[in-house]
């Protein structure tokens, strides 16, 4: 493979959802602007949405075990908040060329309170869902969408294991 | 921890800074970042983009490579155990 090949072509502009995912982010803020500073925020943001993202998991959990029926329109509209955030995130890395799936990201035991948490919340959405009716439709969605996470996730799993098997880590 | 970024390299830029006579207040001030910003580069807690790199080099005179490069490093690391015997 030759250099020009092997060269990724230059980025165009961001594009309407970058643009607007900066200004949701208040990414012109001039505290971006001192460069420490900006990564630190970004390891305390990194920190903070991981946090989110496991007290929110463990609260629908919580939800669906104790609360129960009554409470499950509450923990899918949770879990609805987290995906929708989850997604804006990864889609926002994406388009900037960068992997959220990337194997040393996915590779990690940390995943696996993660993912038993999320089947916790799936056992309990088919324990608590109604046999019919709007919270039934409401259910079966959540089911479904959890279902596609963890197969999103598996294969993502799979593959990062190929890569990882085929070459060694790139990183020092 | 996978804390950024600089994972405890030296560098000589404390060094170069007392030289030139100045607090890690006025370097700041000078480059336009907050003081914690000149402590960690000098305690090896960050690595500067080269851009700050580059403006820290405009400062206190000399090159990126007498500042972070190899040799700074080792001169360091021979500074610091010097101070620690003594």
């Amino acid at each position: 493979m030759t250099v020009e090949q092997n060269e990724q072509p230059e980025r165009g502009g961001d594009g309407w959802f970058v643009t607007a995912a900066a200004v949701a982010g208040d990414l012109d803020n001039p505290f971006y602007r001192e460069e420490r500073q900006r990564d630190v925020w970004n390891e305390a943001a990194a920190i903070g949405y991981q946090v989110i993202l496991f007290l929110g998991l463990a609260a629908a959990a919580g939800m669906l075990w104790i609360g129960g029926e009554p409470s499950m329109p509450y923990a899918v509209t949770l879990l609805a908040v987290l995906g929708i955030a989850s997604i804006i995130s990864a889609v926002y890395a994406a388009r900037l060329g960068v992997d959220v799936d990337e194997s040393t990201r996915m590779l990690r035991l940390r995943m696996v309170p993660f993912l038993a948490l999320l089947i916790l919340v799936v056992a309990g959405l088919v324990r608590v869902a109604p046999a019919d009716g709007f919270g039934s439709g409401l259910a079966q969605g959540a089911v479904a969408g959890a279902a596609l996470a963890v197969l999103w996730l598996a294969v993502k799993w799979i593959r990062a294991r190929r890569r990882t098997s085929g070459a060694g880590p790139v990183s020092s | 921890m996978g804390r950024t970024s600089a994972k405890g390299r030296r560098n000589a830029v404390r060094a170069a800074r007392t030289a030139a006579g100045m607090t890690q207040a006025e370097l700041a001030g000078q480059l336009g970042v907050a003081r914690q910003t000149v402590v960690a580069v000098e305690a090896g807690d960050y690595a500067p983009s080269v851009y700050l790199a580059l403006a820290i080099v405009g400062v206190l005179g000399g090159s990126v490579e007498e500042l972070f490069g190899e040799r700074a490093e080792v001169a360091s690391a021979a500074s610091g155990k010097t101070a620690t015997k003594e």
